[in-house]
């Protein structure tokens, strides 16, 4: 849909199909303020409920599901798509990009949250929402725990909130590496794009672990694997998986934050961070660190003492950089005039809480305390010191920004007022749980004498809730009717976003932005007449597009489906809501192939390290990398679990080796084809890219074959291929998964090797649909020998990688 | 690019290695063969994306970028069977 016929802001249609990064921008905003919401009502609840020790308003199933959707709303659907709605808006505008690299992958992603949300409000209406705390620990995560169809539901909304991350980070890494204006060095980028190209780095390692643990839950839940209730240390397993992902995941939180924080302090003191390198570099440290200390939340285990020192030893190593940024903030405070405006009383606020926070935090990383305080509410509040410390900035960053996002100003009296009371609110409900330090986490009573802390902490939520009540009147007030903002209301603002109009036009700057003389200039758009357009990546006569019905077509149809799978074997209905989802998600995934979307990419600017690689390709080589952690969180798990059960006395589930061999041989041979249909595209043979094509889909199905064979599941039941067929379209699941071959919880190493080739399987079922797609247009539109063979290229780069991932699964599961 | 000949040399030597792996197991005491045959997953992995993917060609930060998530998985999987031994 080019610029002409693109709805206003004042229909509903543009909310839907909208792809500009700042709608995108606003819907998070508003979205993760509406999960901010409800997880605040979820919080009143609680505080409510322990108001007193002995009057419950709730019963113990119930203050658990809202203890742990508390968590899992805050951290997940509040703080980071709170944080990523300001960087959707500000970081291509920071960077001088049109957009992000991939616009509608970008809309996807804000999608794939929203109806993540709702799946996970749906699992309240299942017989009960997970109730096992925000960490899922096992066995509590079980269905032997937790048997309503809602955990499962809660689980799958989690899955397909990393879904949306997944998309995000990619989308995030190519446009920051690829996007930059020309002569705009990594050196250069502005604090608060550096802090989100820090924070998509981590959680392109860690969300991939996380997806790993919830693919591996799933598994336990729907089909009854048995990873997590393995003796073999399978609590232990959710714990390392969790914490790989879940120690990072604070400073994915927290980043954008501390970016909002670099921003704000050097607009309203008038002074450059000082020590800006020194920063960056530290901020580089701690992203790397951040995956060195996981098992410091795992001391009450029964991890080796070893271990458990090194990681000790390595915490008080990550506190190092973090002093260092204090203190160059501190500095930079101390050296600058400081204007007490909204965002800047919201920011060093931040910074207070923040240091309290990582102080408590010290006492946590040390083996001896942490017996002592691990499950209390202490870590309950340290935790949301550092947390919400995070938030407290990202709300100063939403009265930061709010007047280039809606053009308007907002009350300045009533934005101090709301800090005044948040503040107070704030350390009068959290700091009265250190006081409360020996109660402990998530349980729904307490020993009397702890009334007087929890009743002060229960008055101090209810005045910080109530503060928010004057921040959405006075947005409200200023939307509707506040004086219009200038381009730049700070005096001292120093980065690009200020450079335009508020709100931005479409496509954020009037002229090109360029930095090659050193600072931010303007190149008239259409100043090289008939190539202006082309040297800054556009098409002669076409206009990038910013509208497409797919993201949300394919993110509502996931809804459906996650909803069905979650109560398979429940219900009839559900088994029809997953099959009718699933192809409905196939249609709407074949109807955004066929889209004509436009996003250029421009062809100037500052790439390095990553200069040549076309934009496509970046994107699907940060997919791939993601796809080897989880593949290799796969194989860690199963390591590990047959480490725990005695690697020699483990007993491989394949009877012989050979089906596996031949498979091997089958998958080398299909990477071999489909490197042929590419060497065919650049050489313009046509033939040649089909027939290499439908080759590796036959090698594919005879891959399939082979391992459906294997499994012993349907083969022997049905007699007939449309028997075969009917079995799997009606998901008959006793079938596939209880009959003559050996079942997926037969023990545990049945369950690891069906798990994982099943994983697999699916990445090979996902290959065979992307070539099918290929070798359809190669035909049918003489697609790929013009010169554009990059989708065969980069659906080959994904081929090869089920290949590679087949080269390790091949001699754990049928050789060693 | 390179030429359906060199494809066709490294698919050749990807059948090779492939039979190795069995034959590891056979002949070799079984932690010696563990060794080998992960020797050979790793060598195949790598001729795949060295020629196939075409990493040799790509910007060195590409490599950088898989090897980084390899190696933050392998220090996963390591560092966890270690804390239980």
């Amino acid at each position: 849909m080019a610029e002409h016929s693109f709805p206003p802001r004042s229909s509903v249609k543009r909310w839907l199909v909208t792809t500009n990064h700042k709608d995108i921008g606003i819907l998070y905003i508003v979205s993760s303020l509406f999960f901010f919401i409800f997880g605040g009502i979820l919080a009143l609840l609680i505080r409510t409920q322990l108001w007193t020790s002995g009057e419950f308003i709730l019963s113990g199933s119930a203050f658990g599901q809202a203890v742990t959707a508390h968590g899992l709303v805050m951290v997940f659907f509040f703080l980071s798509p709170f944080a990523f709605g300001f960087a959707n808006y500000i970081v291509p505008l920071q960077i001088g990009a049109d957009d992000l690299a991939f616009p509608r992958l970008n809309a996807l992603s804000y999608w794939l949250y929203f109806f993540a949300g709702m799946v996970f409000i749906v699992s309240f209406l299942q017989g009960g929402t997970i109730e096992a705390g925000w960490t899922l620990y096992a066995p509590l995560n079980l269905p032997a725990f937790m048997p309503s169809p809602g955990a499962t539901t809660a689980i799958l909304a989690l899955l397909m909130f990393v879904g949306s991350v997944t998309a995000s980070t990619i989308n995030f890494i190519v446009t920051i590496h690829t996007h930059k204006a020309d002569g705009l060095s990594l050196w250069h980028l502005p604090m608060f794009t550096w802090s989100i190209l820090l924070t998509v780095w981590m959680m392109l390692i860690a969300f991939a672990a996380l997806a790993a643990a919830l693919l591996i839950l799933g598994a336990d839940h729907i089909f009854g694997a048995q990873y997590f209730t393995a003796t073999e240390g399978g609590g232990l397993l959710w714990a390392h998986l969790f914490w790989f992902f879940g120690h990072p995941e604070v400073y994915i939180v927290f980043f954008p934050a501390l970016g909002v924080m670099l921003e704000t302090y050097q607009t309203f003191t008038g002074r450059r961070l000082i020590g800006r390198k020194w920063v960056i570099l530290a901020m580089i440290l701690v992203t790397l660190q951040s995956f060195l200390v996981w098992m410091h939340h795992m001391f009450l285990t029964t991890i080796n003492l070893e271990i458990k020192t090194l990681m000790m030893a390595m915490t008080i190593g990550i506190s190092l950089p973090f002093d260092l940024i204090v203190f160059a903030m501190i500095y930079t405070l101390l050296k600058g005039r400081i204007r007490y405006t909204t965002p800047f009383l919201f920011n060093f606020g931040a910074l207070l809480l923040f240091i309290l926070g990582g102080i408590t935090g010290v006492f946590l990383g040390a083996i001896v305390l942490d017996y002592e305080f691990r499950g209390t509410y202490w870590v309950v509040a340290h935790f949301h010191y550092v947390m919400f410390a995070g938030g407290t900035a990202l709300i100063g960053g939403l009265y930061y920004w709010w007047p280039k996002i809606t053009g308007k100003m907002y009350n300045e009296f009533l934005g101090k007022l709301h800090f005044g009371i948040y503040f107070i609110g704030f350390n009068l409900l959290y700091f009265s749980m250190f006081l409360s330090w020996e109660m402990p986490r998530r349980v729904f009573t307490y020993h009397t004498g702890l009334e007087t802390y929890n009743q002060m902490a229960t008055i101090g939520g209810i005045i910080l809730g109530a503060s928010f009540l004057i921040m959405f009147y006075n947005l409200y007030t200023s939307y509707l009717s506040g004086p219009d903002a200038p381009d730049n209301p700070w005096e001292y603002s120093r980065t690009a976003e200020w450079a335009t109009s508020s709100p931005p036009p479409l496509e954020n700057f009037e002229g090109v932005p360029t930095y090659r003389n050193g600072f931010l200039e303007f190149e008239d758009r259409n100043a090289v007449a008939d190539g202006g357009h082309v040297e800054h990546g556009h098409e002669p006569g076409r206009h990038p597009d910013h509208a497409s019905w797919w993201p949300v077509t394919i993110s509502f149809a996931g809804f459906l489906m996650l909803i069905g799978l979650a109560g398979l074997g429940e219900h009839f209905a559900y088994e029809l809501l997953f099959i009718g989802g699933a192809a409905f998600v196939l249609l709407s995934a074949i109807g955004w192939g066929l889209e004509d979307f436009y996003a250029p990419e421009p062809l100037r600017g500052a790439k390095w390290p990553f200069d040549g690689v076309h934009k496509n390709k970046f994107g699907m080589w940060v997919f791939l990398a993601s796809d080897i952690v989880i593949f290799g969180a796969f194989i860690g798990a199963y390591v590990f679990i047959r480490w725990g059960y005695g690697w020699e006395a483990w007993q491989n589930v394949p009877a012989e080796s050979l089906p596996g061999l031949v498979n091997t041989f089958v998958l080398l041979t299909s990477s071999f084809t489909v490197i042929l249909a590419l060497v065919y595209a650049q050489r313009g043979n046509r033939r040649g890219v089909i027939a290499g094509l439908l080759a590796t889909i036959g090698f594919a199905f005879t891959f399939m074959l082979i391992k459906s064979w294997e499994w012993n599941f349907l083969l022997p039941e049905a007699e007939t291929l449309p028997e075969a067929v009917t079995m799997l379209v009606t998901l008959d699941f006793d079938v596939l998964f209880h009959t003559e071959g050996p079942a997926i919880d037969a023990s545990i190493m049945h369950s690891t090797y069906y798990v994982t080739t099943g994983l697999h399987a699916i990445h090979v079922l996902i290959g065979v649909v992307a070539l099918g797609y290929l070798a359809w247009r190669a035909w049918a539109h003489n697609a790929y020998i013009d010169g554009n063979e990059r989708p065969v290229e980069n659906v080959g780069l994904y081929w090869h990688f089920v290949d590679i991932a087949w080269v390790f699964l091949f001699p754990l599961f049928y050789i060693i | 690019m390179a030429s359906i000949k060199l494809y066709f040399a490294v698919y050749v030597a990807l059948l090779i290695l492939a039979v190795t792996k069995v034959i590891f197991i056979e002949f070799f005491e079984y932690w010696t063969a563990v060794g080998a045959i992960l020797v050979s997953a790793f060598t195949k992995s790598a001729l795949i994306a060295y020629y196939f993917q075409h990493l040799r060609e790509e910007p060195r930060a590409i490599s950088w970028l898989v090897l980084i998530s390899l190696a933050a998985v392998l220090l996963l999987a390591a560092a966890a069977t270690y804390s239980i031994t």
